[in-house]
């Protein structure tokens, strides 16, 4: 019998924790972050930088517990994400029908492709100078802003899967008899699904950065605005409170609503690669 | 099921690189009565995929007529199902939603469209996969539910496009088998595109060989029914009528 192979300790831990994850799949999304927030703790301890400069994990606690006792927190957050949810809605209301449109119809298409292309490439931003001027600092400007920077992603990924359905497709369901309304409800809209999610995916996405920088410059509430009248206080930890918010909630955005939607469409059908 | 006429059917498209008009059918009629299986052999680009998109009516004719069930034809309709090549099933639905959406378009309501599907998909051996979603089969299982689906609408004729061509050889023969003993059930009305000769000759009452756009020859094939592999293999008739159509498509 000759010894066993001696195993490097760290592959031992990595499989341990392979296994660990497997086990218990929401330990696998909090771990990752345990080494970072200990960098991140050790370096403030280690005293480089001035604590009102550069604070710590436990100071962001603090501070989000404060903010949140207070009732602003709770309040700012709120806004944003009515902000994001409203914005969400009516581009999803417009965006699927429109590239629905675009998608099905070759006029449609000749006469509106070259100008989403042109409008898309006018980020939500570039629009602001001129939205102020218009309607002010405030809701109407955000609300334009968010709309617009959701919109082209779901127009464009839908006239995209509409186009990639295959033309076998269409044939079959016409020699089994379906009118062309059905075509559109039983074979087009979920064919195009996967990719209408993924311009959902890229618009929501879109749609949260346009939405905090929109706050930050015309915003006299929401998360947006609550870094940026931070920066004037001179209060480093909460506008790493609100970096680490953004993420967070990106993230609940993902776990609870995008992921669900893929899993339950383009994954389920083999459409989309696992 | 009902009875097909091709009448001296063409078909010329402008080819854009080319700068000029092709023909790629021409002058074609092939009877098919009511309750015959009839394949369609030749080389690729001998026109039988156009002809069968013609009937189909996913491609308008340029001259002559269809006519299904003394009705000209103009345009896709329940009448003719199609079995694709590449299956189409719709990947969104499950089997049973695919194999019921013929009889839904029909206005046939949920109970009764299920139990048509549920019947369907017992006489191809399918019942067990009934929920699962076409990219959970294989390649030849995908390829049974398609021939089911088009069946379960009850078309006057079944256009089968090489629907049994990407899937592997033992898979084909068992398909072929399966299919002959459906037809021999229920008796439809069947076109069968195919440029295997041994497939079109087993599978056949009749083959027409198809050359350049125009039938070159139909062969009856009067081979004792039920048909398998294994006799058929040995069978002098069989290798008579298939060295006889090969050389026919061989020649085109």
């Amino acid at each position: 019998m000759s010894a066993a192979l001696s195993v490097n300790p760290f592959l031992r831990l990595w499989s341990g924790y392979l296994r660990l994850v497997a086990r218990r799949p929401a330990l696998g999304q909090i771990l990752p972050f345990v080494p970072l927030v200990a960098l991140w703790a050790g370096v403030v301890e280690a005293g480089l930088f001035p604590r009102a400069f550069f604070p710590g994990p436990v100071d962001v606690v603090r501070s989000f517990v404060d903010l949140t006792w207070k009732g602003i927190l709770p309040a700012y957050l709120e806004d944003s994400v009515v902000r994001l949810a409203v914005g969400a809605a009516a581009g999803i209301l417009t965006g699927i029908p429109l590239g629905l449109l675009v998608g099905l119809n070759a006029t449609a298409h000749r006469a509106l492709w070259p100008i989403l292309l042109f409008f898309q490439a006018i980020g939500d931003i570039a629009w602001l100078p001129l939205l102020i001027i218009w309607f002010g600092f405030g809701l109407e400007t955000m609300t334009f802003v968010i709309v617009y920077t959701v919109l082209f992603p779901i127009v464009l990924n839908t006239v995209l899967g509409v186009r990639s359905i295959p033309l076998d497709m269409h044939r079959a369901a016409q020699s089994l008899g379906a009118p062309k309304w059905r075509i559109v409800a039983e074979v087009v809209i979920p064919g195009a699904l996967p990719n209408i999610i993924t311009g959902l995916r890229n618009g929501l996405g879109y749609g949260w950065r346009a939405l905090i920088a929109a706050e930050m410059i015309v915003g006299t509430s929401g998360v947006g605005f609550m870094m940026f009248d931070a920066r004037r206080a001179g209060s480093v930890v909460e506008i790493l409170l609100g970096m680490i918010i953004l993420g967070l909630l990106w993230y609940a955005v993902d776990a609870l609503i995008l992921a669900p939607l893929e899993r339950a469409t383009g994954r389920r059908w083999g459409l989309v690669a696992q | 099921m009902k009875s097909l006429s091709i009448r001296n059917l063409s078909k010329t498209y402008f080819d854009p690189y080319a700068g000029k008009h092709v023909t790629a059918v021409q002058d074609v009629s092939i009877e098919v009565p009511e309750g015959e299986f009839v394949s369609i052999v030749g080389p690729s680009g001998c026109g039988k995929t156009t002809i069968l998109n013609m009937v189909a009516g996913f491609l308008p004719v340029s001259g002559g007529e269809i006519v299904v069930d003394g009705r000209a034809v103009s345009g896709p309709g329940p009448d003719r199902g199609v079995v694709f090549q590449s299956h189409a099933l719709f990947p969104w639905k499950t089997v049973l939603e695919n194999v019921a959406f013929g009889p839904k378009m029909r206005g046939v309501g949920p109970k009764e469209r299920e139990a048509i599907a549920r019947d369907y998909l017992a006489l191809a051996g399918l019942s067990h996969a009934a929920d699962r979603y076409p990219n959970e089969l294989s390649g030849g299982m995908q390829q049974r539910v398609g021939v089911v689906r088009a069946l379960a609408n009850e078309p006057a004729v079944l256009l089968m496009d090489e629907p049994f061509a990407s899937v592997d050889a033992q898979t084909r023969m068992t398909l072929q088998e399966e299919l002959t003993r459906i037809w021999q059930e229920r008796r439809p009305t069947i076109i069968f595109i195919t440029h295997d000769v041994p497939e079109a000759v087993f599978l056949a009452n009749r083959v027409v060989v198809l050359s350049k756009g125009r039938v070159l020859e139909e062969v009856e094939i009067d081979l004792p029914r039920p048909r398998s592999w294994e006799t058929l293999i040995e069978d002098e008739r069989f290798k008579t009528l298939s060295s006889r159509v090969l050389q026919l498509v061989r020649s085109a």
